[in-house]
């Protein structure tokens, strides 16, 4: 069953920034886009690379490795190599506490 | 019906073919390769799919059905003997005759062979499709030791795969450091550091002369007296264009296929793009030759916006990638002489950006696993103006901010 899993502080990601958490071992991305949080998978679906560590502009984060671009709203690949897309995640803000369904 | 023919079926070729019907082209979409598979990605060759830890089906570059649904005509393991650029028409090995209005030339290119007594010999190899690297993977699988000649981005690759593997491996380079050409000295040492850390024996500096063997390759013979026992060996000395399709045509072949910064050729409706094509770059004002995954995608889309007349200058800025080992090597830019190179992070940790810089402008940038800068670096190169050196190097420094705001 889905439930809310609260996995950081909200005021802990400046915005325009990405952090990397885990639930239940998945590595999974965290972003601020101008005061609204994403959270979607951390791996990259070409060669495992952490998103976290990529960059991100608006909406759109870009693989450090071979600079694939996901849509972090809806896991859509933008460009390869990847050809995959991620998980996204439902996300909610409970006081400072940032939640993710999962 | 109008009818657009791509020969070559590789990255820039099935790119633009994508990009036709992207753009809303609904007539004859013809994709000749000379390869008998679906195009796929040849990036994990000498990688992933050389360790056997990629299987062939995640290299291709689009499932099947997505030829079938844009309704884009396949000819696998086609080779064209002939093009009449005048007449428009294009005859295949097996004697077919393709009637076309437009065409792309994307064959890409051949892997350079050095006249090396025993270069032939059975054991001897060079990769650049997949049934070169299934030949490769079956020798490396018997185990032993493997020369590589040639430390390029290949060679480089592969020597990195193969001790990955549990092979011996030492790699005999002429220049002084791998990647000397393209990275330089201080820049190489990292790169050679990095292999030598990993177990490969280098030999700078020294050139193969022969390959001996009965029947097989045995060893290798180098310029400074070594004889290096193995069991297989691979050369990796680069690429020629693959132009002898327009061989005898009007065509400008000069290092390539000779095209404008919207990939025509001097020919009306002949096009080139990917390996193949020596275009002009509006960025730096000069025409050039690359050999880059990134450009084969985003060169082939823009050929085929120009074909459908919706063209614009293609002013990318080069980048590729290089995995070896654990490190994520990138490289962007337009390889010139540089007068200068500052170093941002650390070459001893193996975690850095170098900018490669001439009369105050960065020219190029190469990262070791600094991807996320790396990006942010575009932009400063497409401007072409000076930077000051020491926010550069500066850490702190937010490389957004450095790249005037129009670029």
């Amino acid at each position: 069953m889905a439930r809310f899993v609260t996995v950081a502080k909200a005021d802990s990601i400046q915005p325009g920034q990405m952090i990397k958490v885990e639930i239940d071992n998945l590595p999974v991305a965290l972003a601020n886009v101008g005061g609204t949080f994403y959270a979607f998978d951390d791996t990259c679906t070409h060669e495992d690379c952490s998103l976290a560590d990529g960059d991100l502009v608006k909406t759109v984060v870009t693989c450090p490795c071979h600079f694939a671009d996901f849509d972090i709203r809806t896991g859509a690949v933008l460009a390869p190599p990847a050809t995959v897309p991620i998980n996204v995640y439902p996300v909610r803000v409970q006081g400072n506490d940032l939640q993710v369904e999962f | 019906m109008p009818t657009i023919a791509i020969v070559g079926a590789s990255l820039a070729g099935s790119s633009a073919a994508a990009t036709l019907r992207e753009e809303g082209f609904d007539g004859r979409v013809l994709l000749i390769g000379a390869e008998p598979q679906l195009p796929y990605d040849r990036p994990p060759l000498s990688k992933n799919y050389l360790r056997g830890t990629t299987p062939f089906e995640k290299t291709l570059l689009r499932p099947p059905e997505f030829y079938r649904e844009r309704d884009i005509e396949m000819r696998l393991g086609s080779t064209v003997v002939k093009v009449d650029p005048e007449k428009r028409m294009l005859a295949l090995h097996d004697g077919e005759r393709l009637e076309f209005d437009q065409l792309l030339v994307a064959t890409g290119g051949r892997n350079r062979r050095f006249p090396i007594p025993g270069l032939d010999l059975p054991g001897v190899y060079d990769l650049r499709t997949v049934a070169d690297a299934d030949r490769i993977r079956e020798a490396m699988a018997r185990g032993g030791r493997a020369v590589v000649v040639g430390m390029g981005f290949i060679g480089a690759e592969v020597a990195a795969s193969m001790r990955q593997s549990g092979l011996e491996v030492v790699a005999v380079e002429p220049f002084r450091t791998p990647l000397y050409r393209a990275l330089g000295e201080e820049i190489g040492r990292v790169v050679e550091g990095l292999h030598r850390d990993h177990g490969v024996e280098m030999l700078l500096d020294d050139a193969v002369t022969a390959f001996e063997g009965s029947g097989k390759v045995e060893r290798v013979i180098t310029r400074n007296g070594r004889r290096i026992e193995c069991n297989l060996a691979v050369f990796g000395l680069g690429i020629e264009p693959a132009t002898e399709l327009v061989a005898g045509t009007a065509v400008r072949v000069d290092n390539g296929i000779v095209v404008d910064d919207q990939c025509r050729t001097n020919v009306p409706g002949i096009f080139a793009a990917g390996d193949v094509a020596n275009h002009y770059h509006p960025v730096c004002g000069r025409q050039m030759r690359v050999e880059h995954w990134q450009n084969g995608v985003k060169q082939g889309a823009a050929a085929a916006r120009s074909m459908l007349g919706r063209g614009q200058a293609y002013d990318e800025v080069h980048w590729f990638w290089s995995d070896q080992f654990d490190a994520n090597i990138q490289y962007a830019g337009f390889h010139a002489a540089w007068d200068r190179i500052v170093v941002r992070g650390s070459l001893p940790l193996r975690k850095f950006l170098a900018f490669y810089l001439t009369e105050g402008r960065v020219e190029s940038v190469v990262a070791i696993n600094q991807g996320r800068d790396m990006r942010r670096t575009l932009p400063i190169i497409k401007a072409r103006v000076a930077v000051d050196p020491a926010r550069l190097e500066d850490p702190a420094v937010d490389l957004r901010t450095l790249a005037p705001a129009s670029a």
